[in-house]
C-alpha cells in the first residue's frame, strides 16, 4: 500500500490539504493512466516520452554523472511499470515520478558509499572566542547583487555551485530548498535525525552562499561596467 | 543577548517556523543590534532564493534532451520484464 505521504506517491501540501479521496488526475493524466493499468505498450511509450525530459533533469540534478543518470532514468520507469497499479492517484503523475527518481538517486547514492568529501570549512562562518562574527567587509547593498540579473546564465551558475557542494550537504539542499520537502521529510529520506538534517542545510546554504558571492560581485561588476 | 555564534545554531529555525516565539525574538533582537549577522542573514536568504529560482518549479517538465536510445531501452526493459 503506498501513502500520499511516502515517497512514491507524495503529494504536494497544497495537494494533500484534506483531501483523502480526491483524484488529483485529470483528463490527459487519467486516460494515460488508465490505459497503464489496461497494460498497452503504447501507453507505456507515451509515458515515458512525456515524462522523460522531467525524470532525467531530476536525475541529473542530484546524481553526478550521466551514465548514473540513465541508469536512474530506467529503473524510475521500470519501478513506475511494476508499481502503477499502487498509484492512489493523491498527485498529479508527474509529481509521483519525481519521487520515485528521487527514490532512486538516494538509493544510488547511498549505494556508492561515502566518498571522501572536499573540506567546506573555509567557506562557513567563523567566530572568535566570544563568540563574535569574524566576517570580511562586504558592501551592505551586496546583498541585491543577483537579485537583479534573473538570467540563464543566473539559474546556470547557481547550478553549477550547487554541483561543487559535497554530496551529503548537495542532497540535503535539493531535498529541503528545491524539491520542497519540509526539514523531517528530508531527514527520514536521508536516514538521519531532523537536527543532523537542520545542520546540514544551514552549511550546504552557507557554503553556497559562499561560492556564489565572488561570482555575483563579479558579475555585478561587469554589468555596470 | 545571543552571541553571534549562538544566533548562527538557530538560523535554520529563525527563518523557518521551528522556535518558540521567545527564541524568535531573542534572534530578532540580535539581528537588530548585529550588523555582520544582519548583513549575513539578507546573503543566506539571498541565497536560498537563488537557490530556488535556479529550478524555478521543478514539477514542470523541463526541456531537455532525452537520447532516443534511453527511450528505446527503457521501453526494452519493460518488455523483458
Amino acid at each position: 500500500m503506498v501513502r500520499a505521504t511516502s515517497a512514491v506517491g507524495r503529494a504536494r501540501p497544497q495537494e494533500a490539504a484534506g483531501t483523502s479521496a480526491k483524484t488529483y488526475l485529470a483528463g490527459d493524466d487519467k486516460e494515460l493512466l488508465d490505459c497503464l493499468r489496461a497494460g498497452d505498450d503504447r501507453c507505456y511509450e507515451k509515458l515515458v516520452r512525456r515524462f522523460g525530459p522531467q525524470v532525467l533533469a531530476t536525475a541529473k540534478r542530484y546524481l553526478r554523472s550521466d551514465a548514473d543518470a540513465a541508469d536512474c532514468f530506467q529503473e524510475t520507469f521500470l519501478t513506475v511499470f511494476k508499481s502503477i497499479n499502487k498509484f492512489e492517484e493523491r498527485s498529479t503523475i508527474g509529481t509521483w515520478l519525481r519521487g520515485i527518481t528521487i527514490n532512486q538517486c538516494l538509493m544510488r547514492i547511498r549505494a556508492q558509499g561515502r566518498r571522501k568529501e572536499d573540506s567546506i570549512e573555509h567557506l562557513l562562518p567563523s567566530f572568535d572566542e566570544k563568540g563574535n562574527r569574524m566576517e570580511s567587509s562586504s558592501s551592505n547593498e551586496s546583498y541585491r547583487i543577483g537579485e537583479m540579473i534573473d538570467t540563464a546564465q543566473m539559474k546556470q551558475l547557481v547550478r553549477d555551485k550547487i554541483l561543487e557542494l559535497p554530496d551529503t550537504l548537495r542532497v540535503t539542499l535539493l531535498l529541503r530548498d528545491i524539491d520542497g520537502f519540509t526539514t523531517k521529510e528530508t531527514a527520514i529520506k536521508l536516514g538521519i535525525s531532523v537536527t543532523a538534517a537542520k545542520t546540514r542545510l544551514h552549511r550546504s546554504r552557507t557554503a553556497l552562499g559562499a561560492l556564489l558571492k565572488p561570482e555575483l560581485e563579479r558579475l555585478e561588476y561587469h554589468a555596470y561596467m | 543577548m545571543l552571541t553571534c555564534k549562538e544566533f548562527d545554531d538557530f538560523m535554520v529555525d529563525y527563518l523557518g517556523q521551528g522556535l518558540p516565539v521567545w527564541q524568535k525574538f531573542m534572534c530578532w533582537l540580535h539581528v537588530k543590534m548585529c550588523r555582520e549577522c544582519a548583513q549575513f542573514v539578507r546573503e543566506y536568504q539571498r541565497t536560498v532564493r537563488l537557490g530556488k529560482k535556479a529550478y524555478d518549479n521543478p514539477d514542470e517538465p523541463v526541456p531537455d534532451f532525452v537520447p532516443e536510445e534511453l527511450i528505446k531501452a527503457a521501453l526494452f526493459h519493460k518488455r523483458s520484464n
